[in-house]
Parts: C-alpha cells; structure tokens; sequence
C-alpha cells in the first residue's frame, strides 16, 4: 500500500492481483450481473490509486471489501424504484477494522462457518449483506416478523464470531 | 431510537448494514453515548467483516466466477494513462526505506498464512498421522519465521547502510550483507540468480550464494561473507547450480563504501 501511495504502477499491479478476486466476487454477488460487477470492481480499484489515502489504518482486505459492498449498495440505490429510506444503509469504511482476525482467515473457511449455521439464521444474515436488502424487507420476503429477524441475525453473527475467535485463538 | 433498550435489539442488523437509512443515523448517534451497545458492536462487527470474503471469486472457478482477464488490462491501462500525467514524480528510481517495509512485511506475512492455513487445515478434516506432521511443518515455519525477523529486523536497522540498486538495496550491518529487493523479476526458466562478492584488494569476484524472488519479486538474503572483509557486491543471473564465474552481465555492482 506504501508504494501505491507514492504512485508506484508494479506496486498497484500486485494489490490487484491479490484483491480484485474478492472485489469482482462481493460486487457479482450483490448486483447479480457481470457488467455492473465489472465496473464497481474498476472503480473500487481506480478509487484506490487516485486516493489511496483513504485507506488509513487496519486490514486492507477487510477494508475493500467494505468499500466494494458500499459501492455496489450505491448503485442498488441508484436502480432502485424503492424509496430512498427502505435501502440498506452503507457501513463506515474505517471503524473497528480488527487486523489479527481477518489476516488468517480465507474465503474456505467462512464459507464452511457460514454453511454450519443453521439455515433460517444464514439465510437472513446473507440477504442482509450480499441481497441488499433491509431488516424490514428479508421480514417482507420470508414471511417471518420482524423482532424474530432481528433475532436470528443477532444470534447468527455472534455464532460466526465465536467461529472466527477458534480460529484466532488456534 | 434513542433508548437503549430498543437500540439494544437492532445492534446486530445495524452492524450487518441493514438497517434503512433513516434509522441507521439514530442509531450511530447513540452508539456514539453507549457504551455497552458500542462493546456488541465491535464484537459482531469482524463476522460481518468476514462474510464479505466467502464471496471471493475462485482463481479456477470451481466455487465462483472468474473475473475477467480483460478487466485487469482495462483497469491497469486506465492506472498507466493517469500515472503519466507530469504530476507525478518517479519514485521506482529511488527504492526507499518503506519500500523494503514492504518488502519485509510480504515475506513475513508468505510465511505466516502458510502456517496459518496448514494449522486450519487441520483444524478442519485432517487425521492425527498428517497433524503430527503438519505440526513438524509448522514447527520449521516458525523457525523460519524467527529467522526472518531477525534478519528484516537488522535490514530495517536505521545504522544500517544501505546502497540502492535497480530494484532494491545491498545493506550492510555490522558484520552482515544483506540483499534486500522489492522488484526483481523472475529469472529465465532454469536460471537463478547468484551474488558475488569481491573482497578487498581482490580483483575478481568471487561466487557467493543463489537466490529466488517470491512471486510478487520480493527477495532478502543474508550473504555468509564478512561485511568488513566485502568492497563490492553484484548480481547476476545465472543456469540453475550456479556458475564460478558471471556468465550475464550483472544486474547490478556496487561498491561498499
Ligand atoms: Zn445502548
């Protein structure tokens, strides 16, 4: 990242190569098609080296892929007939970024932790982050109350946690 | 939403980035007074974070898509087109301090993700035969590790001497020689590159050890030479073996004085 910042073109190449995967990969997911994924993907990077100041502190992974995911949610918002409340909001870029934690994990394993959680608490955890959609909404789709969603995302993030601890502490 | 108790209860969709806009600005603000709210906020805050990776897309496509080749020319050839604005001062020219931070950082971190995968991997399906053994690798990876530290450790040394070469630096501590690049490409297949040492009053350089970059064309090697003893330093690419004399033209001399 240092040698990005003072505009080194060898140095970018390499942060794409180890990143665009993740970015291509939550930008398809949220937005469903190949063309949208590939221009998020080509902003959040283009971003990157205009401004890699914005990157500060922490874990870069867990840095861009929350930069991505807010990307992808503005161009959601930007098709969407919806009005403008009943869209997720967008999470800040640069608060609770835990470096120890997210550098020993891989896409492998959270899918593996993700696939043990039970299915009614993944199935709105995952509508929530990758389907855009708001708290209100997955209740709206599944059929399921509201305090009873809002109940199952709780208890699934904190199992997930508890997952990624055993790996931290392993 | 100002009351705690009724915060209490959305926390975890606030934290997902699933609450409707209107609601997730009450709900910052009182994160902002809260301490309790703001502990299960940080708390569930890395699973969210991590959830986010299971949608990397996979190199061979087997659990994913494959992003396109074509993209990576398009957005690279966007970076060189801006990167040639007059703005812009060269900075490849002059390897820097931070640059060999970088370089110290990518190898530590290639040796600690290996060890961290080997350790997930058993974590996960492995039988106790392959946990011994994976064990033992992880043993030797940690010696490794240590190893290493020591020697970026001496390299980030601010006594320490450096002289810039295309695409690193030779640093001299005390009585060690390091080579410390961030840029090499990979040789020629079959080839590697080997170091010379010309020792004081010699005229000829003497063959010392052969070396690889890692795939982002980072390499740090310790030559087993006396520092003192050493008035120049040069690379070469060489067959694989090594040769007993340069057999290129180097890719760099340099005098340590
Ligand atoms: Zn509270």
């Amino acid at each position: 990242m240092e040698r990005v910042r003072q505009r080194d073109g060898a140095a970018f190449e390499l942060l794409y190569d180890d990143y665009h995967r993740l970015v291509y990969g939550i930008a398809l997911r949220i937005l469903g098609d190949v063309p949208a994924a590939e221009d998020v993907t080509q902003a959040v990077f283009l971003k990157l080296w205009s401004s890699p100041q914005s990157f500060a502190k922490g874990n870069f992974a867990a840095w861009i892929a929350r930069v991505t995911r807010n990307r992808a949610l503005d161009v959601v918002r930007s098709r969407s007939v919806r009005l403008q409340s009943d869209v997720p909001d967008t999470m800040p870029a640069d608060d609770a970024l835990e470096d120890h934690a997210f550098a020993m994990l891989d896409a492998e394993f959270v899918r593996s932790a993700l696939a043990r959680l039970p299915e009614d608490q993944r199935k709105p955890i995952e509508l929530g982050f990758f389907g855009a959609l708001t708290h209100e909404e997955i209740a709206r789709r599944t059929g399921i109350p509201l305090g009873t969603i809002k109940t199952r995302i709780r208890t699934g993030l904190r199992k997930l946690r508890a997952q990624l601890d055993g790996v931290v502490t392993a | 939403m100002n009351n705690h108790d009724e915060f209490l209860d959305s926390i975890a969709v606030y934290a997902l980035g699933s609450l409707p806009k209107s609601e997730a600005a009450a709900a910052r603000a009182h994160l902002r007074t809260c301490a309790q709210c703001r502990a299960e906020y940080d708390a569930l805050r890395p699973a969210v974070d991590a959830l986010a990776l299971s949608a990397e897309a996979c190199i061979d496509g087997r659990s994913g898509p494959v992003p396109s080749p074509l993209l990576r020319a398009r957005v690279l050839r966007t970076v060189r087109q801006e990167s040639r604005t007059p703005t812009i001062a060269p900075s490849r020219l002059r390897p820097s301090w931070p640059a060999m931070v970088v370089a110290a950082a990518a190898i530590l971190l290639a040796v600690w993700t290996t060890a961290a995968n080997l350790m997930l991997r058993s974590d996960l399906t492995q039988t106790h035969d392959q946990l011994a053994q994976l064990q033992a690798q992880n043993t030797n990876l940690n010696r490794r590790l240590a190893a290493q530290k020591i020697m970026i450790a001496e390299v980030m040394d601010t006594n320490a001497k450096r002289f810039p070469v295309n695409g690193g630096e030779v640093v001299k501590r005390n009585d060690h020689v390091y080579i410390a690049m961030d840029g090499m490409p990979m040789p020629p297949k079959g080839h590697v590159y080997q170091a010379w040492t010309e020792h004081t009053g010699a005229q000829k350089m003497s063959p010392s050890i052969t070396f690889m970059p890692d795939r982002s064309g980072v390499a740090l090697v310790s030559l087993p030479v006396n520092a003192s003893a050493i008035a120049a330093v040069a690379v070469s690419v060489e067959p694989e073996g090594g040769s007993k004399a340069p057999t290129t033209k180097p890719e760099f001399v340099v005098k340590l004085t």
